[in-house]
């Protein structure tokens, strides 16, 4: 028993810890109309240089990096550095060129607008 | 059959346990779980507290909280921290996936030390509210001269 706790120990010491930054999943909202999908995710802390949004073959990949310079010594640290990571699949539907992407209060709004083609029409139906 | 409550805790602080250890082996794996996503949603939101020495910082995390959400109340060593995030679901839409909720939170700290009611400092960026509450005199550290 006593070499058990010995072996915990020492884990918990180990030197080799990785110094890498946590990678997170953000949480995400995910609402759709006729005209657009817009994601919303929450970023705390991340600041808008340090977001990358890329879409490539359907993938829309979400990135983003929380850097804090502490100073001081840390009475308590309950969070830090992380890394926003998520892939999402996107129709092929959505119009590339007109994405828009805003950051307000450390939540990420992606407006995704659906192409013409893929909107939702009325269609007439003329007498005869 | 479990007879206790104090059993199933035990279960739960074993799988932490293990959990842990896991994490530790591979910490590249599953990186979601380095802060385990059950412990945000107890007691409000995160938060750090630095000593800058004359003064303290704290930084508290709250995505999508707007300024005027947020109350700050201080008094001696005594730091009550609340607000609320309202649903933010636009009009018209329909939702696919809604993971970021609406909250609504009160915290209280005991400070490792007396601050000035008169100096405190508060600001918002990206979701992060940062308070700089200084020292009172008493409390700031002095340099002694040897004679």
């Amino acid at each position: 028993m006593s070499e058990r706790t010995d072996v915990v120990k020492k884990d918990q010491s180990m030197p080799e810890r990785s110094r890498e930054i946590p990678a997170v999943v953000p949480l995400v909202d995910i609402y759709e109309n006729d005209e657009e999908i817009l994601l919303r995710a929450d970023m705390p802390g991340v600041e808008k240089k340090n977001i990358s949004i890329n879409i490539d073959n359907g993938k829309l990949s979400l990135g983003g990096i929380r850097k804090f310079e502490s100073k001081g010594s840390a009475q308590w640290e309950e969070f830090g550095d992380v890394e926003y990571q998520r892939t999402f699949s996107v129709p092929q539907t959505i119009d590339i060129e007109k994405i828009v992407a805003e950051l307000k209060d450390g939540v990420l709004n992606l407006h995704l607008p659906k192409s013409e083609a893929a909107k939702p029409r009325q269609i007439e139906i003329k007498a005869a | 059959m479990w007879t206790r409550w104090s059993d199933i805790d035990r279960m739960f602080q074993t799988m932490d346990l293990l959990h842990n250890r896991m994490n530790r082996l591979f910490p590249e794996y599953g990186g979601s779980s380095a802060i385990p996503a059950w412990a945000v949603t107890q007691g409000g939101p995160r938060t750090n507290l630095y000593d800058l020495g004359d003064s303290l910082e704290m930084k508290v995390e709250v995505p999508g909280v707007e300024k005027d959400a947020l109350n700050v109340k201080v008094q001696g060593n005594y730091l009550e921290i609340s607000g609320s995030r309202k649903s933010d679901a636009p009009e018209g839409y329909s939702s696919h996936r809604v993971e970021r909720g609406t909250t609504s939170f009160t915290r209280s700290f005991t400070l490792p030390s007396d601050v000035d009611t008169g100096k405190v400092g508060a600001q918002l960026t990206n979701g992060v509210l940062t308070l700089t509450l200084s020292k009172l005199e008493a409390a700031k550290p002095k340099q002694i001269t040897i004679t």
